[in-house]
């Protein structure tokens, strides 16, 4: 590995003061505190170093004369500026932040929602498994002593043609199947679910009394059915499928009993469309063969959370947030009362029905509001059950007061600290969600006070759909790709580039994620080093893989081992391109952004890029480094550029190139990192090694991973609290799921109290 | 109990005195803004398996004519009837008659081949068109004049809890059969679910302000004004829940009796449910036009209110020299009728709201069957009784017609709202057009 640094040596020369040359050039636009001006509004603060800061005023300052103040005078005002207001520990000298009062957000107040109604229908289960356990059946009825097979499915895409599935045993022309199991969503919001069948099909998810999709009646030319449902991310929901070769109504086959019967195609497959992403066969790695309780699913939509801080935070309401919580709670309420005998565990002529509502009523205040309830709350209940002599209309006038209560809405109020609030806090940051009935055991028994057990509570939990739904999402992020990237592309520079690739290369990617993260070393290392890429079929012929892959999914090396984790992977190349050329800016910020946590600010103005047919003769890299000259440019592009050159090797759609605009690649690039030492990197490898051992590059994933888990400001829990994080991070190897259990112990236990100096 | 009020309390309500009367004819906003044309309305109410023809129909023709035992509950309203006699389900094809009878009733046009076997003949699937009083609803849906909050309802009395062609009346296109909605509370929430939930937050709302005040106690300042900003939402909503319930009261709620169980016995109760709940929700003007679908075909109600203890369906299986059979299917039919009196009584007790006369004045019946008759399956001489005032039809006849196809009969309920369409279901029935019936 080529690693050269630059050194830079730097006198202090008293007698240049950084104060007064801030005042005399740089207050008009900057202001007195940084703050900014009307005609310059950013404010001036970041995490660049003296020397970084040094560089750029040298280079681009002041505006109307840059390069007029020496290297000393520069300097002199880059210690000024970090240490006045630029730094974040000046920033944070001036203003102190606290754990805020925050609502619950979107994503949480349905995951609640979820396992509020579901704590008193038992835990679903959990299996490495997959597919979906079939069974066949040698006519039209489901009876146990009709079934001839009983296997696991690993997707539901089968195709008998006109044969029997079990020649022998089943007859070609009627038969029927059924399967049964669980899917795991991955995203929250509307799933299109289809399915494909030239015959009677029924599907049902997560109710298991009403059919989504009831094609029960086979009619005219359709042979596709769809159904919409809303579903919530990191859960299992049940699911049936029947499908069935046969006449349906009048059983008519001793009629045609002994007849020649017509050789008649079967078929049936089971796709969905999960939101943003394309239509495909569910995957296996979605089908659990384990049979799980119903899910509560609130589907009422609320406006978006703030996200100003880079993670999404309760910290604002507003009126259609208040609106969308009340319509969520009335529908809440609804089902609650539909289902309101199997919950409360109860049966309708029941005498004690008044009394178990009232235990249900108790315990579901309870468990919404994160701990037990006093007197007065218990009274309050009792009054409000007994208001309407139909004890359901109680109920609902319980649930809702629960759901619209601040009680409920909010999360750290005040600063108590009791082990409830320990448990509240551990099962926000590691599932979104509330504590669960372990988790509330321990707290009642006094059992979360030290470090040690809350870490092993959060071992726990990490490991439920929930906490891997929340780890996955936070890399995906991380890697700015929580939302689907655009990966249109031109499709008469990229033919055979399609929606379907570009499904295969997302799971591809998380897939690849998973694999890192639960597997024993969890090494975040491996997220930049790994040379493999998992494939399909469809991957291995477009990005040129000599090995066959048939079904499903297998590993495989990219280009001779030129890749390096995600920093390659094909999705996110292609994702930060242009759609026909590879965007190096794009590339630049996410590495810059994401990979080594500096912050950048947005572009004063939009800028097209260069259109490159106008500059045939440039590569992309020539065209860019020509369009961002000019100074105001510089101050961030002289970091984002040399940053993105190194990916140059990849095309738009994340192929490997040695040639661009029929020029050689250049691949080098460098970066100056915060001790002011310049590092050259050359190509994604080299960058990849550097990102991998780079301490800024350790602490920017501990930050965001502990902004995406607590959604508090990590300064509020102490000024060494990232510092602390980043070296047990370094001491346990990187170990990505410890540095998530750190991090949740370390918000469980909430901010050090305030001591007097 | 039902409250109504008239145009003339809403005005004074409103506090505007009699002089601004005359002009408040189109002001929109009132409620009653779509009220220059005369709104008119159809009700298309199916029960199955035939019926007993010298029991139901006529023997005279024209205005001078008797109810026979089976139309008997009609006689309050017979000047307000008209039996159509002749009428005929010309559709064949893929199916039994059964299938065809409820599938191509409102249709008119064949069933798509499938895999649903029935007692006889091939296999089919759904109707391959739109039945008409969906073809109706959706011409009135596309005029601001004529459009309401629903368009059309779909009642149900223990229609089976399957889809398969022969639970499914009304279709909303070609394979789209839609599910009518069984259970009267389903029906009163989709309704009324939004008046019963505010009355429902009004009752927590002081609840939920003592714990925003506890809760506001228990943070320091910064975080006191985001619950500050919370408080106000809540009293806005406590405003605004105010304002609604004073609208409500201006609504017509009805009352339904407590926790009917949805099933056979209860058919009588369920049936008087559902024909209030549609009478109240034209009042509101929620929708113009509405199916009521007793059973299925094939339905196999034991109507033992009746003291009869057999299944509809096999009952009308029955050879015509089973008197007692045949007796106990003119009761049964018989009943159906009271039904349809029910309604049309309802209609006739309750005033055009915004307009003259009753809703039965402006509102059209019409009563059907998939089959002519029971045990010999024919499709010829469905029962078409149609009562009421809504089409503009000469009403206090009974006719006689030539065996034509029902689908004239379908084209003329289109054009008695001024859909003027050439065609509508299988074209070839279509011929001579609409059945003059002014």
């Amino acid at each position: 590995m080529a690693f050269f640094t630059i050194s830079c040596f730097i006198f202090f020369v008293p007698s240049v003061d950084g104060a007064a040359i801030y005042k005399a050039q740089c207050v008009r636009c900057h202001g007195p505190s940084g703050e900014g001006t009307k005609q310059y509004k950013p404010r001036l603060e970041g995490d660049r170093s003296i020397a970084q800061l040094a560089d750029v005023i040298h280079k681009t300052m002041p505006e109307n004369a840059p390069g007029s103040l020496s290297a000393e005078q520069s300097q002199a005002v880059a210690s000024y500026v970090h240490d006045a207001f630029y730094s974040r520990i000046a920033r944070e000298r001036n203003r102190p932040v606290r754990v805020e009062l925050a609502r619950l957000t979107t994503r949480q107040y349905r995951n609640v929602l979820a396992d509020l109604v579901g704590s008193f229908r038992g835990t679903p289960g959990w299996t490495d498994q997959r597919g979906l356990k079939a069974e066949y059946f040698k006519n039209r009825r489901y009876r146990p002593m009709d079934r001839v097979i009983q296997r696991t499915d690993s997707q539901i895409l089968l195709d008998f043609g006109v044969e029997s599935p079990a020649p022998g045993k089943i007859e070609a022309h009627e038969f029927s199947a059924r399967w049964n199991g669980s899917i795991l969503a991955d995203q929250t919001g509307e799933y299109e679910i289809v399915i494909r069948t030239e015959h009677a099909a029924r599907l049902w998810l997560n109710d298991l009394k009403r059919p989504l999709i009831d094609a029960w009646v086979k009619s005219g030319n359709d042979t596709e059915y769809r159904a919409t449902i809303f579903l919530v991310a990191g859960r299992l929901y049940s699911v049936r499928l029947e499908y069935s070769k046969a006449k349906q109504g009048v059983d008519d086959s001793a009629k045609t009993k002994g007849k020649e019967q017509p050789k008649v195609k079967s078929s049936i497959a089971l796709l969905w469309k999960p939101p943003g992403r394309s239509q495909e066969a569910i995957p296996s790695a979605n089908l659990l063969p384990i049979n799980v309780p119903e899910s509560y699913i609130c589907s009422t939509s609320f406006p978006p959370d703030d996200r100003s801080y880079g993670w999404e935070r309760g910290t604002t309401v507003s009126k259609e947030w208040d609106q969308a919580a009340t319509d969520a709670a009335l529908e809440a309420a609804a089902a609650i009362a539909e289902r309101a005998d199997e919950l409360a565990g109860v049966k309708e002529n029941d005498q004690e029905r008044p009394r178990k509502y009232q235990l249900f009523s108790q315990a579901f205040a309870e468990r919404a509001f994160r701990r037990p309830l006093n007197a007065e709350e218990k009274k309050r209940i009792e009054r409000q059950l007994a208001v309407d002599a139909d004890p359901v209309i109680g109920l609902k006038r319980v649930v809702l007061l629960v759901l619209k209560s601040p009680q409920f809405l909010y999360r750290e109020v005040g600063n108590s600290r009791n082990d409830y609030d320990v448990a509240a806090r551990l099962s926000f940051a590691l599932w979104d969600s509330l504590p669960d009935a372990a988790l509330l055991a321990a707290a009642s028994a006094g059992k979360l006070s030290t470090r040690e057990s809350i870490a092993l509570q959060a071992e726990r939990m990490l490991g439920d759909p929930r906490g891997r739904t929340k780890l996955r999402t936070f890399l995906l992020t991380w890697l700015k790709a929580d939302q689907p990237l655009d990966l249109s592309r031109d499709a008469k520079k990229f033919p055979g580039f399609d929606s379907a690739l570009v499904a295969d290369m997302r799971s591809s990617l998380e897939y690849f994620l998973d694999d890192v993260v639960w597997s024993d070393t969890s090494d975040y290392r491996q997220l930049l080093l790994s040379d493999q890429v998992y494939v399909t079929g469809r991957m291995a012929k477009y990005f040129g893989v000599g090995s066959r892959v048939e079904n499903g999914w297998a590993k495989a090396k990219l280009d001779d081992g030129k890749r390096s984790g995600v920093l390659t992977h094909p999705y996110l190349l292609a994702g930060f391109s242009h759609s026909t050329e590879s965007s190096p800016i794009h590339r630049g910020v996410f590495l810059a952004r994401s990979l080594l946590g500096v912050s950048l600010k947005a572009p004063p103005e939009a800028v097209a890029p260069l259109a490159p047919d106008l500059h045939p003769s440039l590569t992309t890299r020539e065209r860019v480094t020509m369009q961002t000259r000019p100074a105001n440019c510089m101050t961030c592009h002289e970091i984002i550029n040399p940053l993105g050159f190194t990916l140059e090797h990849f095309d738009a759609v994340g192929r490997y190139r040695s040639e661009d605009h029929a020029k050689p690649v250049n691949a080098a690039g460098w970066y100056q990192a915060r001790d002011g030492k310049t590092v050259k990197v050359n190509g994604s490898q080299e960058l990849a090694a550097f990102v991998a051992d780079s301490p800024e590059a350790h602490a920017a994933f501990a930050e965001q991973m502990f902004h995406h888990l607590v959604q508090q400001s990590i300064r509020a829990y102490g000024p060494d609290t990232l510092e602390r994080l980043r070296k047990s991070f370094t001491a346990n190897r990187y170990h990505i799921r410890r540095l998530a259990i750190e991090a949740a112990t370390v918000a469980a236990l909430g901010p050090p109290t305030k001591t007097t100096p | 109990m039902v409250r109504t009020t008239d145009r003339r309390d809403f005005i004074r309500e409103l506090g505007l005195g009699a002089a601004s009367l005359p002009f408040l004819g189109n002001l929109p906003g009132l409620g009653f803004a779509n009220q220059a044309r005369r709104k008119q309305r159809l009700v298309v109410i199916f029960s199955p398996n035939g019926v007993v023809p010298n029991a139901f129909w006529p023997t005279e023709q024209g205005s001078d004519f008797k109810l026979p035992k089976s139309l008997e509950p009609l006689e309050p309203f017979r000047k307000q009837t008209l039996v159509l006699n002749g009428v005929c389900d010309r559709v064949r094809g893929d199916g039994d008659a059964h299938m065809r009878g409820i599938g191509c009733l409102l249709t008119g046009v064949e069933l798509y081949p499938g895999n649903i076997q029935g007692g006889s003949h091939t296999p089919a699937g759904w109707a391959s068109g739109v039945s008409i009083d969906q073809e109706i609803k959706s011409f009135l849906q596309k005029e601001t004049a004529t459009r309401t909050r629903f368009g059309s309802l779909e009642f149900g009395v223990q229609v089976p809890d399957r889809a398969d062609t022969w639970t499914r009346l009304s279709y909303a296109g070609p394979n789209k059969p839609i599910t009518p909605i069984n259970d009267p509370y389903q029906m009163f929430a989709k309704l009324y679910g939004k008046a019963k939930d505010r009355e429902l937050l009004a009752s927590v709302l002081d609840d939920v302000k003592d714990d925003l005040k506890k809760v506001s106690g228990a943070v320091g300042v910064e975080d006191r004004r985001l619950l500050d900003e919370h408080a106000t939402f809540v009293r806005e909503m406590e405003k605004e829940l105010r304002a609604a319930a004073g609208d409500t009261v201006k609504r017509v709620i009805p009352e339904l009796p407590a926790s009917v169980k949805n099933e056979n016995d209860n058919i009588p109760k369920l049936s008087k449910m559902q024909i209030d709940l549609m009478v109240n929700s034209f009042v509101n003007d929620f929708g113009r036009v509405a199916t009521l679908q007793y059973t299925n075909s094939v339905g196999m109600a034991r109507m033992r209110w009746l003291g009869v203890t057999e299944g509809h369906h096999e009952l009308s299986h029955e050879p015509d020299s089973n008197e007692k059979a045949q007796d106990k299917l003119t009761r049964i039919n018989h009943w159906f009728c009271e039904q349809i009196a029910y309604l049309a009584k309802k209609l006739a007790d309750t005033p055009e709201p915004g307009g003259s006369g009753s809703l039965l004045d402006n509102t059209t019946i019409v009563w059907t069957n998939e089959l002519g008759k029971g045990n010999s399956h024919t499709l010829d001489n469905i029962p078409f009784v149609l009562v009421g005032g809504g089409l503009n039809f000469k009403m206090g006849r009974s006719l006689k017609l030539p065996r034509v196809p029902h689908n004239r009969l379908l084209l003329s309920l289109a054009h008695g709202f001024g859909h003027s369409i050439k065609q509508f279901g299988n074209r070839d029935f279509c011929g001579a057009g609409p059945l003059v019936l002014s």
